[in-house]
């Protein structure tokens, strides 16, 4: 069903670009101990590297859902994504409305044409719901069945984790088994027996959802009847992408205008000042609208360029991405103002003007270096919050494409639901469940993330007995 | 035991550890001390060697990461180690007293000077009324404030700093307390006001009959107010003396080696400047100005002359020593020399150049020649740079020392002539004792090869056998490389040690101008004259 090859959508570009300095950063990181440091301790909490495996399995599902192909397909689709092929069954096998998760009838009654002529109102059978049930009665057997299936599909690849981290660490514990039951027991270097754990809870998820989604609506199905499970895991590109990509395009502004304000002073800094007081007085909100009106203008003047819909909605995430990230500068472009304001009497920058260096070249070398560790914390804080404002500008129409699976739209769409009796309360659930494993893991991870770079709050490890020892005397 | 022979304070066998407690870093190992009333006993020890953590431990106010692991200590025979922590509070203030190092910090800024009085006495003397702000006022006239009444209702900001620090001692003594624990109360004040507040210490002390355990790095000020010294050593006592027997022979090897440490107004070692030597450095009429901005659009409206109409000439090969108490403005004039801040005006010849006149770009060819080392060692140097790309940072900025590898040969070479090792190129700053980031920032001066090295108190933040290494390494690197300084300090007994020529400086002017031989030893001017005299002096009784 794949006619065309490969299609790079704009945001899937922008997706690996981040994914790309991401890695360059971790190449750059590993040379400079100033760097490694700090990550070191990140790593060494167990909470923080817990919720790093969470946020790694949310943005392997982004990244696999960023590889687009294009179809020529009758379905609305016109361009699917690798996360689409895998998901084929949940994505191919729509109801007509909504319907209850594991059910296999309707969740309202319809109308049905009978054999012999009579019209009857009935809740009719799903389509793909339970489909392979001869009688609904099965189905508690069936689910517990297929259930026990996937959950020893999940513990089995656990297992294989556990084995395969007692390999990495056989040398250090010496044997094998002495190696799993130090993992186990808490007692390793790096913070296996937390990895592992986390693992293994979504290895049993991923089992469970092996086993029985290809034949229940696990989460049910929404209005047109797509499953809500297909939707919420769409979703997570959507999160991904607003939460990274924003903070990304902020960067530049905050880190240029900050420092150049820092250092500069004068009128630079009076400039921008000017200018991010004026900007954070207006309302984001107004903004938004305002850009998210000219581009639909923009978009159905020009509607030629913008043929499919899946390039319509995706234009306008990068959009939405754009219009928070050029909102959101300033409260960074503040705290670094600030710090380089600080920074630039320090002596080490007087020392570098009487040795005669650059401007450039001191904001490179000594300015800059100095104040990222404001930037990263300041950029995973914001990861969280920034999620968290998609949904909420979606629910006010501003947000994304409502093409566009989000979490935003999921809840937008529970106003309603939420409104009819019986109350449709799936969405609204799934939605929220997915949305708040990763805002809580980016937030738990941030906090580590702050507690290792803030130099003010820099932990009392062993190294730094001695300093501390020497401050107190000095006090 | 007889009630009389109990002393006021007596430690114990104190042990205080930190870190983890399988392998614990011991910061006081095995301390015996004891204080009686009346009696003041110093407490003396370079950085590190645990004298603030004692006084911290008498008043079981160690911070987070430190535990005392064993010892006790006793307040007129009851043990403050096993008393409840609500008794505890009742001890602090009412029966020990504390003074701290920064009256600045330790001082409540939101609170009225008067108000951090009453708290004491209201809390631990039960006072309330009339009778509560009589006291006040009465404690501030005792440690010296002017105008009590006015002043008891004033902040902390509303202050100078030797008001401050009578402040705090006022508080301290607020609840007539038995001990007054005093921690280097002195090192952040001015030879002058240092003089008048360890008067007052002794004065009160001597009236109240308290016990004091002082603490101090400075053997000049342990002679003013001791009756023992105790000497401390990474944790461990190292010798316990009354005053004069310590003062005339030091029993332990230590002890006797931080004495020679010491720069003393007299030692001058023949140091003979060079004769006739050309003028290097040619500063007339210098002023510096910083302007005082105020309203919406910033407007100046007045100016605060920091550097007032100074001249002064260094020849080549000379050292000039510039002294006077903080905010004379000697650190603003030395960053103006090197441009670093603007010029209000006057001249700066280098070598007949001016370099007032010079435009951006000519005169960052010109900073090779003329460097600078400044006071906090750990301030001066990028955390995030490798020592070797700091001191390499002048020759790629004046693009000195040709290929990379050879740079980094230099880079070597001048660790080594420091008194470093050349590997110490691949470590980061902050692995380095202070001493040795001073040499590090010694070693990217030099990396320029300059003629003229601005050096801004290089030794005030170091323990006495630091700064004695530091000082023969600039005089070496002097005589070996011809270097001028223009050397930054309030010590006068550095200046005794490393200068040909010295200018007083007060208030923005130069007061007083000449060879080290006339301004120490026949000042001229009436500040000099008052300068010298603050200088505590070992030998020399306290008036």
């Amino acid at each position: 069903m794949i006619q065309g090859g490969l299609v790079v959508l704009a945001s899937d570009a922008c997706l690996f670009v981040l994914v790309a300095s991401a890695l360059a950063y971790w190449t750059i990181a590993r040379r400079h101990e100033h760097l490694r440091a700090p990550w070191r301790e990140v790593w060494a909490r167990p909470a923080a590297a817990g919720a790093a495996v969470v946020l790694g399995f949310f943005i392997a599902i982004a990244l696999v859902d960023s590889i687009h192909f294009s179809t020529r397909d009758e379905a609305q689709d016109d361009v699917v994504s690798l996360l689409d092929l895998a998901l084929e069954s949940l994505r191919t096998h729509p109801e007509t409305s909504y319907s209850a998760p594991f059910a296999t009838h309707a969740y309202s009654r319809e109308t049905v044409r009978l054999p012999d002529g009579r019209v009857h109102r009935e809740y009719p059978r799903l389509v793909s719901g339970g489909a392979h049930l001869v009688a609904p009665t099965e189905r508690p057997a069936d689910i517990a069945r297929r259930a026990v299936l996937g959950l020893a599909l999940g513990l089995a690849s656990g297992a294989l984790a556990l084995l395969g981290a007692a390999c990495v660490e056989r040398r250090r514990h010496g044997g094998l088994a002495a190696a799993c039951r130090a993992i186990v027991g808490g007692r390793t270097r790096r913070p296996w027996r937390s990895l592992l754990a986390v693992g293994c809870a979504i290895a049993l998820l991923l089992g469970l959802g092996i086993a029985l989604a290809p034949w229940y609506h696990v989460l049910g199905t929404d209005k047109v009847g797509t499953d809500v499970l297909y939707q919420a895991l769409k979703s997570v590109r959507t999160g991904i992408l607003i939460g990274s990509l924003t903070t990304f395009i902020s960067l530049p502004f905050a880190l240029a205008l900050g420092v150049a304000a820092g250092y500069f002073r004068g009128p630079v800094d009076d400039a921008v000042q000017y200018l991010y007081t004026t900007l954070s007085s207006i309302p984001g909100v107004l903004l938004i609208a305002a850009a998210a009106l000219l581009l639909d203008v923009h978009m159905s003047r020009h509607a030629d360029t913008f043929d499919s819909l899946a390039a319509r909605a995706d234009l306008r995430l990068l959009a939405l991405c754009g219009i928070l990230g050029i909102t959101s500068w300033t409260s960074l472009c503040r705290l670094l103002r600030a710090e380089t304001l600080k920074l630039r009497e320090v002596e080490y920058v007087a020392a570098a003007q009487a040795l005669g260096v650059r401007s450039p070249a001191i904001i490179r070398r000594h300015l800059l270096p100095n104040v990222m560790h404001i930037v990263m914390i300041t950029t995973v804080l914001d990861f969280s919050g920034l999620v968290l404002a998609e949904a909420a500008l979606t629910y006010i129409d501003i947000g994304v494409d409502p093409s566009m699976e989000s979490w935003g739209n999921m809840i937008n769409a529970a106003r309603l639901e939420l409104a009819r009796e019986p109350a449709v309360w799936w969405s609204l659930v799934a939605a929220l469940v997915f949305m708040f494993v990763l805002v809580l893991a980016a937030n738990v991870f941030a906090d580590a993330v702050r507690d290792a770079f803030d130099p003010r709050l820099r932990r009392v490890g062993a190294e730094s007995i001695a300093t501390l020892a020497q401050e107190t005397s000095h006090r | 035991m007889n009630a009389s022979s109990v002393p006021l304070l007596a430690v114990d066998g104190l042990r205080v550890e930190f870190g983890p407690a399988a392998a614990p870093a011991i910061a006081i190992n095995d301390l015996h001390l004891t204080i009686e009333r009346g009696e003041t006993l110093v407490l003396v020890g370079e950085s590190g060697s645990g004298k603030s953590l004692t006084a911290l431990a008498i008043t079981r106010l160690l911070p987070a990461a430190a535990r005392i692991t064993g010892g006790g200590v006793w307040l007129d025979g009851a043990n403050l180690f096993t008393l409840p922590s609500a008794a505890m509070t009742k001890i602090r203030g009412r029966r020990i007293g504390f003074i701290f190092q920064e009256p600045q910090v330790a001082l409540n800024p939101v609170m009225r000077i008067g108000d951090q009085i009453a708290e004491v006495m209201q809390r631990h003397l039960g006072l309330r009324g009339a009778e509560l702000r009589t006291r006040v006022t009465d404690a501030l006239r005792a440690v010296g404030i002017p105008e009590p009444e006015r002043r008891a209702r004033e902040y902390s900001h509303q202050y100078s700093g030797g008001m401050k620090q009578r402040a705090m001692i006022a508080i301290a003594l607020a609840g007539e307390p038995d001990l007054l624990i005093a921690d280097e109360p002195t090192t952040a004040l001015d030879v002058t006001l240092q003089a008048q507040i360890l008067d007052l210490l002794k004065a009160e002390q001597r009236r109240r009959g308290m016990g004091m355990l002082f603490i101090t790095h400075d053997f000049g000020v342990a002679w003013q107010v001791a009756d023992r010294v105790a000497v401390l050593k990474g944790g461990r006592l190292v010798e316990t003396a009354p005053r004069g027997a310590f003062y005339r022979a030091p029993r332990d090897a230590y002890s006797r080696a931080l004495f020679a440490a010491l720069p003393k107004l007299e030692r001058r070692a023949s140091y003979e400047r060079p004769l006739a030597a050309p003028a290097l450095l040619e500063v007339e009429n210098l002023r510096i100005e910083f302007p005082i901005r105020k309203g919406v659009f910033r407007r100046v409206v007045d100016r605060v002359r920091a550097v007032d109409d100074v001249s002064l000439a260094i020849a080549e090969g000379e050292t000039l020593a510039v002294v006077g108490e903080s905010g004379s403005g000697k650190t603003t004039m030395g960053r103006g020399i090197l441009r670093l801040l603007p010029l209000a005006g006057g001249a700066v010849r280098f070598r007949g150049e001016d370099l007032a006149g010079l435009s951006e770009a000519a005169l960052r060819r010109r900073r090779r020649h003329l460097q600078i080392v400044f006071q906090d060692s750990y301030a001066a140097m990028n955390p995030r740079m490798l020592v070797g790309d700091i001191v390499a940072e002048g020759m790629v900025a004046q693009d000195l020392g040709g290929s990379r590898a050879a740079r980094a040969a230099r880079v070597r070479e001048l660790l080594e002539q420091v008194g470093l090792e050349p590997g110490h190129a691949a470590r980061y700053p902050h692995e380095f004792s202070g001493g040795q980031r001073q040499r590090i920032c010694i070693a990217r001066a030099l990396a320029v090869e300059p003629t003229l090295i601005v050096c801004d108190e290089p030794t005030s933040a170091l323990d006495v056998s630091v700064q004695a290494q530091i000082l023969d390494l600039l005089r070496d690197l002097q005589q070996r490389l011809g270097l001028s300084f223009l050397f930054i300090t309030h010590n006068l007994g550095v200046v005794a040690q490393l200068a040909h020529r010295v200018a007083v400086m007060h208030r923005g002017r130069i007061v007083e101008q000449g060879t080290v031989e006339q301004v120490l030893f026949a000042p001229a001017h009436d500040y000099t004259r008052q300068l010298l005299a603050a200088v505590p002096k070992i030998g020399a009784e306290a008036t």
